[in-house]
Parts: structure tokens; C-alpha cells; sequence
């Protein structure tokens, strides 16, 4: 709605004719529709960015731009995919949230670009004096988003604000593509005309299908380590879906206690291989000798290290039974958070699912254990996590 | 008259090995052409406007550098594509020619670090000889094409278009004859590509010049220098994301391996049992002249065949001798529960059923999960792995006897082609074995009870 509003009252006033800037909001909208989907940070990027960025860049000639034109096409365009989306069953809440970072982060954008083109488009030559105004409005767009994901809670209460402003900075490739690309056709459009839109769009499909490749790769290798995390459960020698449950506990904490998207990933890989080392209890002498937990971490950690990309993880594997803090002495600064999320998550996983308390119980011994077994900061987290989902309750797991 | 030893560099030359006598000929000899070519086009035609020249060769170094292969399938021709938007720029430019500025840029590009690391001499060499002469014919072209247009229009776009789509087919035309003339002289044929999968190449690369060309064009239309700059921000996040692709891609493939050692290693007479096998599939798949795709396929479901065993009891897997009834049930289950661990990877499946079926036999017995339906044959590909799979387990030791020789393996192959084995896949890795010149497992063990009495009692090798 706010959307709707600002962009009619902008339209209304612009000076561009009503009926093409009723086709490029058209346009954006349908650009809308196609987009990447960033698998680890949660973010997706359509190709409507490339378009919105572009729009300023059409609407100018010489040094003035049609700076109402360009926020009423977007805000138009924006309550479409507004409607769009929430026709699909997106949560409302989130939702709006979103496009309202995007809304206000585009009219930074489109300000800043008009009021540097009337500045500078007279002082160089040669084509360049197109990219300051570009380069300095779209940083400023980057900040503005960053800003308001870092600074405004309207959002799911689950991700700290933290994380999501570090989840777009870790795809800001993605986004600087598209507003390139956006850049790359506004630059073209004046002197060919709709020819520049396949030259533009060349590049950009090119980095875009990187992109996918790398996305679809991402995700097949998740699916991979996921299953392969499921042998010991398949052979009997672990508690079924117990790192599943475990990584997605983790996943949760690390998100809120607001750690970035490389270390969640590493909160995931290492709390799917966490028990991978139980592989080796079904070797008869090693049941013979006997084991500790230690051993297992180790077993597991041995393992991982023979992998690329997770060997990164092999070593928060290994400690991840060390504790947080030996009695009369500092909490050990080589032990990763990482390790301090998992040993956490498992060890609740393991009270509820194999021990049969209920969360309350086990949130209690979590508790009696913080500070010297379990790192506070994480136990906190889970407490926190737990009492949004609601599963706080007074009655033993077994017993309902 | 007697043959004396030569002295100096040529006596060295003389000592050195075939393979090693034929890179330094090829190495020279591409070079002198290389030379030559960039000679003519410094003589023939005039020199690129330096200023857009130094960007564009530094990018097209830089993008050399950190090449991506992104498999067999897809090369990443991202340097091309530069090369052809800066040919385009200096064809249609008056005073200016490409044959000159694209000859002169491809000598820059050809050092990877690696070689320098490594101090190979000669793939540089010879990279250096094709590449110049690659991008002097594509230069030609496009001179002889789009010199005389004048002024680039949009009515032109359909010819550049035109141009730089054939300028790239040459730079590949040209590059793929003469690596594979170089790798036939130095290694023999067994390196090389079928020439059935150019295509998948030429596509792209011819894709690639075809986006570079028109973009060349675009910037001489629009005329401002800003546009180049945008192209070539586009273009490196996607390179970027291309290059985390690949490595990523190579950590799945390497964790795959990862997990595949370990299982191997509970047995050490099964060690590198997989990797073989994938091998030896791969052979096969080969000479059944498989596509890319296809051989891909055959070697993830190699590695993967075995993973059931990882929730098999370990004692089961060494266990000396024959299984009794209910041990060997337990063993069949491996081939299930490959299919219950990746259930839900869904890149895998297809390979998954391969696997699965790799105890499945010819005549429709044997066992096995969904890849396995009693009375019917198995997938191709399963016969592949099953072959795969018995020969390496025939000629390699185990706890109980010795490895058997190479012809043993395949006369037993042989023997139940027909029956257990696909008749068309054991005919095809003999011929593939016959070609590689290579032998496995030991020479002389040529039947099971004479394995076995060599692994009890050992002394008898000795004595031969």
C-alpha cells in the first residue's frame, strides 16, 4: 500500500509519459519473476533489479532525470509484486518488511543518481562521467539496504538482525551484477534503442548462469553430506536423525546469535558430521577395547579431513566435547564457537530424543552445565529460540 | 663410418626420452609458426589503438590466469570473449587492424603460474605458437569482414554478429587441430577426445565470440567508454561465481572420494578397490564411445557402488572364505542400502540405480535394489560397473589368495559373457585393455587354486 501510494503520488507528478511509464513497471514486474535464490543466506535477487536500475538511466537526457518518473514506476511495480507474492503464500510479515527495505533503499538510489547527474554531467568527457553518478548511487543503495536489515526488526524474530546485514553483504555479487547490467543497458538504450536490451542481457546470462550452476552445486553438495551424514543411522549405530535435528538446532543458534553466512554453513557441515565418526563401531575389536566420546569426535574429524571443502570443519568436529571452561581457569579461546553451537545442539538433541526428557528438562541441565560445560552465550540462544517456537512446556516429552 | 655419441645440447637432446625429444620439436616448431604469424600481421596490417589495447590485453592475461575448466563438457572461453570484443573495436576502427592487435594480445596470454611453478617450458611453447597463430586467422577475418564498413550503425550488428561468430570458429578450429596434433606426437592416441564431442565445445566457444563481437559493436555505436567498464564488471562476477562453481563441484566429487577411503580402508585388500573400478569403467564407457555425460555418470555410480558396505559389519566384509545363508543375505543388502543413504540426492539417483544394479547378471539373476529386476537384464551401465567391478576384484590380492593375471580375469569374463556379463561390454574392455598396453594384476597366477596356494604359503613364489 505504502508502495502503491508513493508510487502514484510520484507518477502523478512525473514528467514522463504516463503510458510508458506504465510499460516499464510492466516490464518490471515480469522481470520479477525470474531470479537467483542465494541457498545458504536465504536471499533471492530477480532480474527486476537489473530493470529498476536502469530505469533512472532511461528516463535522463542530458543532465536532468525524471527522478518521479522512476520512483513511481518502481513503487507501481513493487505493489504488483507485492500482490504477486502474497498470492503465493508468503508470509505477510516478512513480506513487507522486505519490500519496504527495497522500496526505501531504491529511492536513495534514484535521488542520489539524479542529483549527481546534474552535477557532474558537464565536467567530464568521454563517456566516464556516467559511472560516478552510478557508481556513488548505487553504493549508496548498498548502504541504505544493509543499514535497514542491520537496524530495523521487522522480520522474522529467529535471525538476528546481524545476520541478515551480513547475509546480503555476503551476496552483494549478485546484486552489483544486476545493477550493472541494469547500468550496461540504460548506457546502450539512447543511441540503439530495444536492440540494447539482448547485448545487455548477454552478459549478464552468462554470470547469472554461473550463478545457477554454482547455487545447484551448493545444494546437491548439501543434499550429498546430508546423506552421507546418515550412515551411522542407517547401520544402527547412531539415534535416528539425530544430526539432522542437531543442524538445524545449530543452523537456528547460529543464525541468532547473528554469525555471518560462511560461519553458519560451517555450524552446518560440522553438525552433520559431527557423529560420523560412529562409522567405525561396528568394527568388533574397537566395541572390544571400548570408547569415549572424545574418541568419537576424533574418528569423525579423521574422516571429514579427507574431503575437501569440509576439512575446514574437521577441526571444530575434534573439539566439539571439549568444554567451554575448566574450573579456576579462562574459557579457551581455541575451542570455535562453531564447536561451542554444535556441543551444545547435540547434547540437547540427545536429552530430548534419546534421554526422553522433555525441552524444558533438558533446557534445565543445559543451564546447570552453562558457563563451565556449555558456552552461556549459546545456552542463552537456545532458550531464547525455544521460547519463540513455544516448546517450553512443563510436561515430560514421554509422557505426552 | 661408426656412430659417435653427439657432445653438448645435442648429445643431451639424444639422451632424453621419445616423449620428451617430440615436446621440444613441437615446442620449437609452434613456436616458429607462432613467430611467423605474428611477423605477418606486423608487416600486413596496421597496429590496435594502444589505448584500448593495454586494458583489454591485461584482462585477457588476467582471465588466462584463472581459467576455468569447467568440466570436459563446457570450457570457460571467457578470455575469447574479450579477445573478440577488443578485435571487433579494432577491425571496424579506421587505421586500425585486429589481425595485428589480436596476434600481439594472444602471445601475453598463454603463461599459467603453474608452469612457472612446475618449470614446464614446453606447453607454454606450444601454447603460445597456437594461440597466435588461433588469434592471427580470427584477426584476418574480421579485417577482411567488417574493415571496410566504416562506421559502425545498428544496421551493422547482424554482419558483426556474422563475423565474429566465424572468427571464433577459426581461433577454435585452428587451436583444436594443432593441440591435438601435438598430443597424438608426443603421448599417442589414447589421451585424446573423440572428435564426436567437438560440438559441445564449439558451441560454446562460437557462443562466447558471438557475445564478445556484438558488444565490441555496441561500444562503437554507443561511444562511451563507461560501457566497457560494465561488461567487464558483469563478466568478472560471473567468472567469480564459474570459478566457486568449479571448486565446489570438485569438492563434492572429493568428498565422495573422501568417504570411499574410508570405507576402504576397514579392509586393506580392498584399498583403492573404487577408484579402479571407476577407472576401468571409464575405460569401457570410452570405447563404447560414451558422451561426456555419459562416462560422468559412470564414474559417480562407480564410486558410489560400494557405499552400502559402509553399514555392513565390518567382520562380514573381511571375513575369510565363504559366507553361510544368513551372512550372505546381510551382504546383499549393500547394494539396497546404497539407496537408502542417498535417498534424497537428487543429482545422484540416476547413478544410484546404477549402482544398486551392479549385482545384477545378464540373464536377469543376481541381486539388488531398484537397478536389479529379476528376469531382465541390467542397465548398460550397471553391465559396465559389474565388469568393472569383477575384474579388479579377480586381479587384485585378497586375505586368501593372490591377485590373478590379467588373462585369467578375462577369460573368466568371457566365460560368463552371456550369462553374468553383457557379451558387448566384456568384448569392449578387452579391445580397451589391448589398447591401453597396460596389464593388471599378477603375470603369471593363472588359476584360482595356485591364488590360493600362494597366499599360504609364500615361499613358493620364490621358488617360481
Amino acid at each position: 500500500m505504502i508502495a502503491l501510494g508513493v508510487g502514484l503520488t510520484a507518477a502523478v507528478r512525473a514528467s514522463s509519459e504516463p503510458m510508458g511509464l506504465m510499460v516499464a513497471a510492466a516490464l518490471l514486474v515480469v522481470a520479477s519473476l525470474f531470479g537467483v535464490s542465494a541457498s545458504n543466506s536465504g536471499n533471492r535477487f530477480t532480474t527486476g533489479l537489473a530493470v529498476a536500475a536502469a530505469i533512472p538511466f532511461v528516463l535522463g537526457e542530458g543532465n536532468s532525470v525524471d527522478l518521479a518518473g522512476a520512483i513511481g514506476i518502481y513503487g507501481i511495480g513493487l505493489a504488483a509484486v507485492w500482490v504477486l507474492r502474497l498470492s503465493r503464500g508468503e508470509e505477510h510479515e516478512e513480506l513487507l518488511s522486505s519490500l519496504t527495505r527495497r522500496l526505501a533503499g531504491y529511492i536513495v538510489y534514484a535521488t542520489v543518481y539524479s542529483g549527481m547527474r546534474v552535477g557532474v554531467y558537464a565536467g567530464l568527457d568521454g563517456g566516464w562521467e556516467d559511472l560516478l553518478p552510478f557508481g556513488v548511487a548505487l553504493s549508496a543503495w548498498i548502504v541504505t539496504e544493509v543499514l535497514l536489515r542491520a537496524l530495523i526488526i521487522l522480520g522474522p524474530r529467529e535471525l538476528s538482525r546481524t545476520y541478515l546485514a551480513r547475509a546480503l553483504i555476503h551476496d552483494l555479487n549478485v546484486f552489483v551484477g544486476l545493477a550493472l547490467t541494469g547500468a550496461l543497458y540504460g548506457e546502450m538504450y539512447p543511441a540503439i534503442g530495444w536492440r540494447a536490451l539482448p547485448i545487455a542481457a548477454l552478459p549478464y546470462w552468462f554470470a547469472h548462469s554461473a550463478f545457477r550452476r554454482f547455487q545447484k552445486t551448493r545444494v546437491t553438495y548439501k543434499q550429498t553430506i546430508r546423506a552421507l551424514a546418515r550412515i551411522p543411522e542407517v547401520s544402527g549405530l547412531g539415534i535416528d536423525g539425530h544430526a539432522d535435528r542437531t543442524t538445524a538446532l545449530a543452523s537456528s543458534i547460529a543464525k541468532e546469535i547473528g554469525l555471518g553466512p560462511v560461519e553458519v554453513e560451517d555450524v552446518e557441515y560440522a553438525g552433520l558430521m559431527h557423529d560420523i565418526g560412529r562409522v567405525s563401531l561396528n568394527e568388533p575389536q574397537i566395541l572390544r577395547m571400548g570408547y569415549t566420546d572424545d574418541d568419537i569426535a576424533r574418528w569423525s574429524a579423521e574422516i571429514i579431513g579427507e574431503s575437501p571443502y569440509l576439512d575446514r570443519v574437521a577441526d571444530h568436529v575434534r573439539d566439539q566435547y571439549q568444554p567451554y571452561r575448566r574450573p579456576g581457569e579462562q574459557s579457551d579461546p581455541d575451542i570455535s564457537i562453531v564447536s561451542r553451537i554444535v556441543k551444545v545442539a547435540a547434547a540437547y538433541d540427545w536429552q530430548v530424543h534419546d534421554q526422553g526428557l522433555s525441552p524444558l528438562q533438558a533446557m534445565e541441565n543445559l543451564h546447570a552445565g552453562a558457563a563451565y560445560e556449555y558456552d552461556p552465550q549459546v545456552v542463552a540462544s537456545v532458550r531464547r529460540l525455544l521460547q519463540t517456537r513455544g516448546v517450553l512446556t512443563a510436561v515430560p516429552a514421554t509422557a505426552r | 663410418m661408426e656412430w659417435k655419441p653427439r657432445r653438448g645440447w645435442l648429445g643431451r637432446f639424444d639422451r632424453l626420452g621419445f616423449a620428451a625429444q617430440q615436446k621440444i620439436l613441437i615446442g620449437a616448431v609452434y613456436l616458429l609458426i607462432g613467430v611467423s604469424a605474428l611477423i605477418a600481421a606486423i608487416v600486413f596490417s596496421d597496429a590496435p589503438n594502444w589505448l584500448i589495447w593495454a586494458p583489454f590485453t591485461a584482462l585477457f592475461v588476467i582471465l588466462e590466469l584463472f581459467a576455468v575448466e569447467v568440466n570436459d563438457r563446457m570450457m570457460q572461453s571467457s578470455s575469447l570473449m574479450v579477445m573478440m570484443t577488443a578485435g571487433v573495436i579494432f577491425a571496424i576502427q579506421p587505421d586500425s587492424d585486429a589481425m595485428f592487435g589480436m596476434a600481439l594480445m594472444a602471445v601475453m596470454g598463454p603463461f599459467a603460474l603453474d608452469d612457472f611453478r612446475e618449470r614446464r617450458i614446453f606447453q607454454p611453447l606450444a601454447n603460445v605458437g597456437q594461440m597466435v597463430l588461433a588469434a592471427a586467422s580470427a584477426g584476418l577475418l574480421l579485417d577482411l569482414l567488417l574493415g571496410d564498413i566504416g562506421v559502425a550503425s545498428q544496421d551493422t550488428l547482424l554482419l558483426v554478429a556474422l563475423a565474429s561468430a566465424l572468427a571464433a570458429l577459426s581461433w577454435t578450429t585452428v587451436q583444436t587441430v594443432m593441440v591435438r596434433y601435438a598430443v597424438k606426437r608426443v603421448y599417442g592416441d589414447e589421451n585424446l577426445e573423440p572428435w564426436s564431442q567437438m560440438h559441445v565445445l564449439l558451441t560454446s566457444e562460437v557462443g562466447m565470440g558471438l557475445v564478445g563481437g556484438l558488444i565490441g559493436a555496441a561500444y562503437l555505436i554507443v561511444s562511451r567508454s563507461a560501457l566497457l567498464v560494465l561488461v567487464i564488471g558483469v563478466y568478472a562476477i560471473g567468472h567469480m561465481s564459474l570459478y566457486a562453481f568449479s571448486q565446489l563441484r570438485e569438492a563434492h566429487l572429493g568428498s565422495i572420494k573422501g568417504f570411499v577411503k574410508t570405507l576402504e580402508a576397514k579392509d586393506m585388500y580392498t584399498r583403492g578397490h573404487t577408484e579402479r573400478v571407476a577407472f576401468f569403467a571409464q575405460m569401457i564407457g570410452d570405447e563404447l564411445a560414451f558422451t561426456g555425460t555419459q562416462l560422468e555418470t559412470v564414474k559417480w555410480a562407480s564410486l558410489i557402488h560400494d557405499l552400502g558396505k559402509l553399514a555392513v559389519p565390518t567382520e562380514l566384509i573381511r571375513k575369510r572364505g565363504r559366507l553361510d545363508e544368513e551372512e550372505y543375505e546381510e551382504m546383499k543388502k549393500h547394494a539396497h542400502l546404497v539407496e537408502e543413504i542417498l535417498a534424497e540426492v537428487d543429482f545422484l539417483q540416476p547413478m544410484v540405480y546404477i549402482a544398486s544394479g551392479h549385482h545384477s547378471n545378464y540373464d536377469g539373476s543376481g541381486y539388488g535394489g531398484q537397478g536389479h529386476s529379476e528376469g531382465r537384464p541390467p542397465s548398460l551401465e550397471a553391465s559396465i560397473v559389474a565388469v568393472a567391478d569383477s575384474f579388479d576384484a579377480m586381479t587384485s590380492a585378497r586375505s586368501y589368495r593372490m591377485a590373478l593375471s590379467q588373462q585369467y580375469a578375462l577369460g573368466e569374463l568371457r566365460r560368463h559373457a552371456g550369462r553374468q556379463f553383457h557379451p558387448d561390454v566384456v568384448d569392449a574392455f578387452e579391445k580397451a585393455l589391448n589398447k591401453s598396453g597396460r596389464s593388471w594384476g599378477a603375470p603369471h597366477v593363472n588359476d584360482e587354486e595356485m591364488a590360493r596356494r600362494l597366499a599360504e604359503e609364500p615361499e613358493l613364489t620364490l621358488r617360481g
